[in-house]
């Protein structure tokens, strides 16, 4: 690729100029790209990431996790108690992720207005951007049978006489191989990586890949500079060569844990106090289940039935959480199955036999759920502290009830909840009885999130939020903040479909205001 | 220091008594030897039943998991690698092992079980930094043991072969 430049080659101090720098190459980042070049604008896109194409997407977790993952995939928040899949590499998470694609729910748009005074309706109605990102990324819904995993999902629902709905997917010739997690190895998943960046590529675009910006520098109302520098091979900061570049406009897209530390190194103003603050992750927790049948969780779409049975409980007091299921690879399940020594070689052996459920927690929409807090370590590295509040824990009780009751209804033999007090249980009624019990705490019921949001939110009233409903810095003119932190809560979906329909929206709003 | 460094060393200097321990140095630096000598201990206690039964064969499959270690780690976030360097270095060290562990005796020298018994009884410590360390190295040697695809005969999977 002609107009791809790897910072990790450079042995000298570089300078770039242009009219527009876009930090990331994610969801944000990606969109932001292509509409900016399509206007005519003079693009530089920034990864941290190393360029990868499919040639290098082998469907093996001990090359994808370290090459394509924030921290190796091995990202924990500050307590260690919550595990947090994050993409790094161009395309960001959308490279990695497994394809979910749902527009953003109505009684979340309805919150964000009344809390944050975010207005989605009449004129600022998001549906052409869903429109014109599901026909951009080929989004519909899954047109294939779904795998047995997904299948269990679906069956249980049904049983039970549960919501359950067929998961919309970004993919085009997708073959059913259940490896995106590890980077579509065809070209068919339209991430980022093979849609919006070649295309703003073709138009003039520059990619820089293994670069990590330290600081924007900025003075009055403005950002003058970005402060970059390489990584090394493991994709750690280098100290020996400093790269600066200059533009018209500055946009931040490295993530909801990515930007906000960016915006704190470079002790940007914070006059509402929320930099970094109501960071959401949907906390996530896993019931696994064995049947009688192969299940083979590893093969075909990792996604494609959902359920929002829970995700709205009438009662506001209740947390809401959506349930989905993950693949199962090799590592995934080694990492998150309980126990150690011969009990944990026993439950790997039954490997293609383990269904997983996932219950995701819509966080930010109650008093006792306000996320977690992005901070700087000794290395200015990010680390976000997200504590569980016990609103969050009843939430996380009620979904592994939930969760044993419909994998029992879809025929499982036995239900392990992930939690390291938990057995396997042979009967709903010696499950629920048992997850009773269970003692909610850290580091004995297991955590993970893949969905980081917030951090930088977006407010109509600068009091309450780090950026306008477009994502405008409240306070430094020319500085948008494009991606998943100007979400002000979590969204009970998730997340790349809302990304690339604001993203759009707010990138013809900022042409509008550019454009001579 | 951080307080995680800091809650490290406290304990193991608590725990040992600081007279003994005042002048070590409890490095956040990497000690290959260290790290190799508590991997040997630690990898075939908690791959007890996941280990080929063949002598020779089960050697390989834990040499494999210590390079895997080792490759992995240096992707992990500076501060993470000093604490899992100072972890290794506090456990090849015979007294600090004798506060994080209760035994005197060097690790390698107690039976599979013990040692197993030994990790097992860190996720039920009270004390949140024990908890901790049982889980990062849980995560990073199940992870690097059921990364290679020479580990998977077992689970009745193979690598999808596409190209």
């Amino acid at each position: 690729m002609v107009d791809h430049i790897n910072a990790a080659l450079f042995s000298s101090d570089q300078h770039f100029d242009a009219d527009i720098v876009i930090i990331g190459s994610g969801a944000g980042g990606g969109i932001a790209a292509e509409q900016l070049t399509l206007a005519g604008f003079n693009v530089l896109l920034l990864e941290e990431g190393a360029w990868y194409t499919r040639d290098d997407f082998v469907m093996q977790e001990r090359w994808a996790y370290p090459n394509l993952y924030q921290e190796g995939a091995a990202r924990k928040t500050r307590d260690q108690a919550i595990g947090i899949l994050q993409g790094r590499t161009v395309g960001g998470s959308t490279t990695v992720n497994w394809t979910t694609s749902i527009r953003t729910p109505q009684p979340t748009l309805a919150y964000w207005q009344s809390e944050f005074g975010v207005n989605f309706q009449a004129q600022n109605d998001l549906k052409p951007f869903f429109a014109k990102a599901e026909q951009r990324l080929n989004i519909q819904p899954w047109p294939v049978p779904p795998n047995m995993n997904n299948a269990r999902l679906q069956q249980g629902c049904e049983t039970l006489g549960w919501h359950s709905s067929v998961i919309s997917r970004n993919v085009n010739g997708c073959a059913n191989l259940g490896y995106c997690g590890m980077g579509c190895p065809i070209n068919a998943k339209q991430s980022m990586l093979v849609s919006t960046i070649p295309a703003a590529m073709a138009n003039g675009a520059r990619l820089i890949s293994r670069i990590s910006v330290r600081k924007l520098r900025w003075q009055g109302e403005q950002v003058t500079a970005v402060e970059a520098v390489p990584v090394d091979q493991y994709f750690q900061p280098r100290s020996d060569v400093r790269i600066t570049i200059t533009a018209k406009h500055y946009i931040v897209a490295a993530g909801a844990i990515g930007s906000p530390a960016l915006l704190l190194r470079s002790e940007v103003p914070d006059p509402s106090g929320r930099l970094g603050k109501h960071t959401y992750l949907h906390p996530s927790v896993i019931s696994g289940a064995l049947f009688d049948e192969a299940v083979n969780g590893h093969s075909g779409a990792p996604q494609s039935v959902y359920s929002d049975q829970f995700v709205w409980p009438a009662d506001n007091e209740l947390a809401g959480y959506k349930l989905e299921v993950p693949p199962l690879h090799p590592v995934l399940m080694a990492t998150k199955l309980i126990g150690s020594g011969a009990q944990h070689a026993a439950l790997m052996q039954q490997f293609n036999h383990l269904q997983a459920t996932i219950a995701l927690l819509r966080d930010g929409f109650h008093p006792q759920s306000q996320g977690g807090s992005v901070m700087l370590d000794q290395h200015q590295q990010p680390v976000l502290d997200y504590p569980i509040t016990d609103y969050l824990w009843h939430g996380i009780r009620r979904a592994l009830l939930s969760m044993a009751e419909l994998q029992f209804a879809a025929g499982a033999r036995q239900v392990l909840p992930i939690h390291h007090d938990a057995s396997l249980y042979s009967s709903w009624a010696e499950a629920k009885a048992a997850i009773t019990q269970l003692p909610m705490q850290i580091l004995r019921q297991t955590i993970v999130s893949a969905h980081v949001m917030g951090g930088c939110n977006m407010s109509s009233s600068a009091q309450r939020g780090v950026v306008d409903p477009y994502g405008r810095h409240n306070q430094l003119g020319n500085l948008s903040v494009f991606d998943g932190s100007v979400l002000p809560t979590s969204l009970g979906v998730n997340p790349q479909l809302t990304i690339y329909a604001l993203v759009w929206r707010n990138c013809e709003q900022l042409i509008a205001e550019l454009s001579p | 220091m951080n307080r995680r460094q800091f809650l490290f060393s406290g304990l193991a200097l608590g725990a040992s008594g600081s007279l003994l321990l005042a002048g070590w140095q409890f490095s956040l630096n990497p000690d290959e030897d260290n790290r190799d000598w508590v991997l040997s201990a630690i990898l075939p206690a908690l791959l007890y039943g996941a280990l080929p039964e063949d002598a020779t064969l089960a050697q390989a499959a834990l040499q494999r998991s210590k390079a895997a270690v080792i490759d992995f780690t240096a992707f992990l976030p500076l501060s993470q690698q000093q604490q899992l360097d100072q972890l290794f270095n506090l456990l090849a060290n015979r007294l600090s092992q004798l506060a994080l562990t209760g035994h005197i005796t060097a690790l390698p020298a107690l039976s599979v079980t013990t040692r197993l018994g030994l990790l097992n009884s860190w996720r039920d410590s009270y004390l949140l930094i024990l908890q901790q360390a049982y889980h990062s190295l849980r995560e990073l040697l199940y992870g690097a043991f059921y990364g290679q695809p020479q580990h998977w005969q077992q689970l009745n999977y193979t690598a999808p072969e596409f190209r």
